[in-house]
């Protein structure tokens, strides 16, 4: 057998590329998306500190952060650290005796012991907005008294708070109810709520007035005064502000320590499986034929328009004249009258052959005009009996 | 490139050894193993591109019946090819079956056939033909698509020729070819045969009986070699529809019956379809080629969406024949203002010849002015009425300029102008 191979094509034009024109073709597109996609993330990768962040984190320019304060208090000579965790903040404390500890909850990650152990790094720590729970965990002889508004005016012996004056006391206050030995409160908003509580004599600083460490409101008063001394008294600060990475791993079962092994790569199979019976199914056999499709109009639509707009517009009489004419018309025909009879003769012909009165017979065709559509539908009615009656008198 | 229904199953079956061993790692194992098998599958299929094809068409199918397309595949490659193709026709020329499967050893040829019963008039067009040819493994398939045009041009249906042998025998009729016991019509002397009881005694020629000594009758005929000429309107008027038939359809059957009819009648027939520019005629033609042309000149033949152009139909006309004739125009009459151009006209041409004016009427309009039960019916019964009130003046204005008038619906239309004819024939007015 001598099977000659033909050129590809022999002359026939294949629509379908070939693969490698298909790669050549996609090239450009590809060029694109990866030259987006490195837009995106240098753009990303600038902008995405800048902004935003957690309220009086120390590296947060926002109204809400507090970088303006940690800025100033580095300008100071004081070594600030921020840490994330408990671990790292054990680490950032060389000497307890000459770092200031802040610590910022806002996200309740701590446990009870986990703040004692905090409290404990230090010899000098602030405890930022103590929520209920913290003040039973290291103060319990302080409770919380709600929201204070409004500027604070010094009233302590505290030197951080006799320097700055009057202070902003945005934030919450604390009331003390335990034993008051050894325990300062300053910056009153009156029915005994203080905003700043100093225990153990200096070593733990309970400040409830947020807003005056905030970038927004850091310049005004003597809130820039308060930060300073009340945070710079040490050569070193810690600024700890909890995170995700304080909450203790769990312990015991979860689904996925439950569920067998090959469940994951099963489902990952199944989704992979979907993906391909998809591409089984949309790759089509070939390009769609085009063809043009004929105008598709109803001849009957302009009746049905000009019916449409008799009943729009109300036109009773119109209508009715429509219907009369061609009554009187089949009429003339049936009564054999010639085409040009005038109505009066066909009102004749129609009464005498059908014995009713001529006058009837001429409202029904001409004189009776209808002010409601129910009283056209009645003239309607009486023309069509008035033709089948002629029609079965003259045919019996 | 395609992928088969067995290589999705193939991958799905991945869940029996991901569940028997436990192990997370079969599933990239897996995959990879499906992905090779696919890639050698592929590697190994042989080319859709170096098959050789080529159409065996019919030219013309009439609308309504089914028709055989074959399409010839040669395997010029140097592996077999198999697998599925489909021949790319417009939907509706209603291919069937869609694809097909092919199985074409190395050098050689096989035929696939396509049923097509197209349901549009016209012509329709195939663009292309896809072969899909799987590997051994029927895993993963090569695909491509040719450019492989092929037309088959859809001619009218013709459904009026089940009226032809009824008219055919009425025209006999006349030309006293069957004996009948009335006097023969037409005008034209044909011979003279015997008398038989029977016959209308009026018609006895008197001499020739006085001659021979026997009773003998003289038979008419009707004229033959009369000129038809039919002139259908391509405007927008006739793209609209009556009972899903657009108007130029019906006047397309109406034209070949009227043609078949009066060519076996021994007349001349010419057909001009015309709105602005002549979009087809036929002229000269006899017999069974008069149809066949017919048919074929208006197949592709659409209306346009444009005014038709009446103040050239009477030089249409006087170009077709110098004759007198009766002049068939196929159009519509449905309101003056619309009818105007052809009632201008119509005097120029009803000085010379016979005019005949086909409408369609739309049947639903007579059944609407009998419905009134509703408010919404009275209206639409009174503009129905208006609308035939309408038709009625035009008619009657066509009648006065001393053309014929013939309406019917769809189905009625062909049947009524041809019988218009015979009556025409039969009154000497051809």
């Amino acid at each position: 057998m001598t099977a000659t191979t033909l050129p590809v094509g022999s002359g026939q034009r294949v629509l379908t590329p070939a693969g490698g024109r298909v790669i050549r073709r996609s090239l450009f597109w590809v060029g694109v998306l990866v030259f987006v996609a490195l837009i995106a993330l240098v753009s990303i990768g600038t902008a995405g500190s800048t902004v935003g962040g957690a309220p009086l984190s120390a590296t947060n320019a926002a109204p809400g952060g507090a970088m303006g304060a940690v800025e100033v208090l580095k300008q100071h000579g004081v070594t600030v650290t921020p840490t994330g965790s408990l671990a790292d903040t054990r680490a950032a404390i060389g000497d307890p005796s000459t770092t200031t500890l802040f610590i910022y909850d806002d996200g309740l990650y701590l446990d009870e012991s986990q703040l004692r152990q905090a409290v404990g790094l230090a010899d000098t720590v602030v405890l930022v907005d103590a929520t209920f729970a913290e003040l039973r965990a290291v103060a319990p002889g302080v409770a919380q008294a709600g929201i204070v508004s409004g500027n604070l005016g010094a009233d302590c012996p505290v030197a951080a708070v006799r320097k700055a004056g009057t202070v902003s006391g945005g934030g919450s206050g604390y009331r003390l109810v335990g034993d008051s030995s050894g325990t300062t409160s300053c910056l009153g908003s009156g029915d005994s709520v203080f905003s700043l509580i100093q225990l153990d004599g200096g070593r733990l600083t309970l400040l409830g007035a947020t807003d005056a460490l905030t970038n927004q409101h850091v310049i005004e008063n003597g809130n820039a005064a308060l930060a300073l001394n009340l945070l710079g008294a040490h050569d070193n600060l810690v600024w700890y502000i909890p995170t995700f990475a304080d909450v203790p791993a769990y312990q015991g079962q979860d689904l996925g320590s439950l569920t067998p092994a090959w469940v994951t790569p099963v489902l990952a199979l199944l989704m992979i499986t979907f993906v391909v019976a998809a591409i089984w199914r949309g790759r089509r056999l070939g390009p769609l034929v085009i063809e043009n499709l004929p105008v598709t109009v109803r001849a009957s639509e302009t009746m049905l328009g000009r019916a449409r707009l008799y009943e729009r517009s109300s036109s009773r009489l119109r209508a009715l004249d429509s219907l009369r004419i061609g009554a009187i018309g089949r009429l003339a025909a049936l009564c054999g009258l010639p085409r040009i009879a005038s109505v009066d003769e066909v009102a004749a012909a129609a009464a005498s052959v059908t014995g009713r009165q001529v006058g009837e017979v001429r409202r029904v065709l001409v004189d009776d005009i209808p002010q409601t559509d129910s009283e056209l539908v009645g003239l309607s009615d009486a023309l069509l009996v008035l033709e089948r009656d002629v029609a079965r008198a003259l045919r019996p | 490139m395609s992928i088969s229904g067995w290589f999705v199953a193939l991958v799905v079956l991945g869940v029996l050894p991901i569940i028997v061993t436990g192990d997370p790692g079969v599933l990239g194992l897996w995959l990879g193993g499906a992905v090779l098998l696919g890639v050698i599958d592929i590697l190994i299929a042989g080319s859709p591109r170096r098959v050789i094809l080529s159409r065996d068409l019919p030219g013309r199918v009439r609308l309504g019946e089914t028709v055989a397309s074959s399409l010839m595949l040669t395997n010029g490659g140097r592996r077999r090819v198999h697998g599925i193709v489909r021949d790319g026709w417009q939907p509706s020329a209603v291919a069937s079956p869609r694809t097909a499967r092919i199985d074409l050893p190395v050098g050689e040829r096989r035929a696939v056939t396509t049923m097509l019963t197209p349901f549009r008039r016209g012509e329709r067009r195939a663009g292309q033909v896809t072969i899909r040819s799987f590997g051994p493994l029927r895993l993963v398939a090569r695909q491509a698509t040719f450019e492989l045009p092929g037309s088959i041009s859809v001619l009218p249906p013709f459904n009026s020729r089940k009226h032809l042998p009824s008219r055919l025998a009425r025209l006999r009729e006349l030309d006293g070819a069957t004996s009948v016991l009335i006097r023969g019509q037409g005008t034209e002397f044909d011979s003279l045969r015997d008398y038989v009881r029977g016959d209308d005694v009026r018609s006895i020629d008197w001499r020739a009986t006085a001659r021979r000594k026997d009773l003998v009758v003289r038979t008419w005929r009707p004229e033959r070699d009369r000129r038809v000429v039919i002139v259908i309107d391509s405007g927008r008027t006739s793209a609209a529809r009556i009972d899903n038939e657009p108007r130029i359809d019906t006047a397309f059957e109406s034209a070949l019956l009227l043609a078949a009819l009066a060519s076996g009648a021994g007349d001349r027939i010419d057909l001009v379809i015309y709105d602005r520019r002549v979009r087809a005629r036929v002229q000269g033609a006899q017999g069974a080629e008069l149809l066949s042309r017919m048919v074929s000149s208006m197949a592709p033949v659409e209306p346009e969406l444009i005014e038709m152009d009446w103040t050239a139909v009477p030089a249409l006309v006087r170009s077709v024949t110098a004759h007198r004739a009766l002049v068939v125009l196929a159009t519509t009459i449905d309101a003056p203002g619309a009818a105007r151009g052809l009632l201008s006209v119509l005097p120029q041409l009803t000085r010379k010849h016979t005019v005949v004016v086909a409408s369609v009427t739309d049947p639903t309009v007579l059944d609407a002015t009998l419905a009134r039960s509703t408010r919404e019916e009275v209206y639409r019964a009174a503009a129905a009425e208006r609308a035939l009130l309408d038709q009625a003046r035009v008619a009657a204005a066509i009648r006065q300029l001393g053309a014929e008038v013939v309406t019917g619906a769809p189905q009625d239309l062909p049947p009524a102008l041809a019988d218009r004819y015979i009556a025409l024939k039969a009154a000497g007015r051809l």
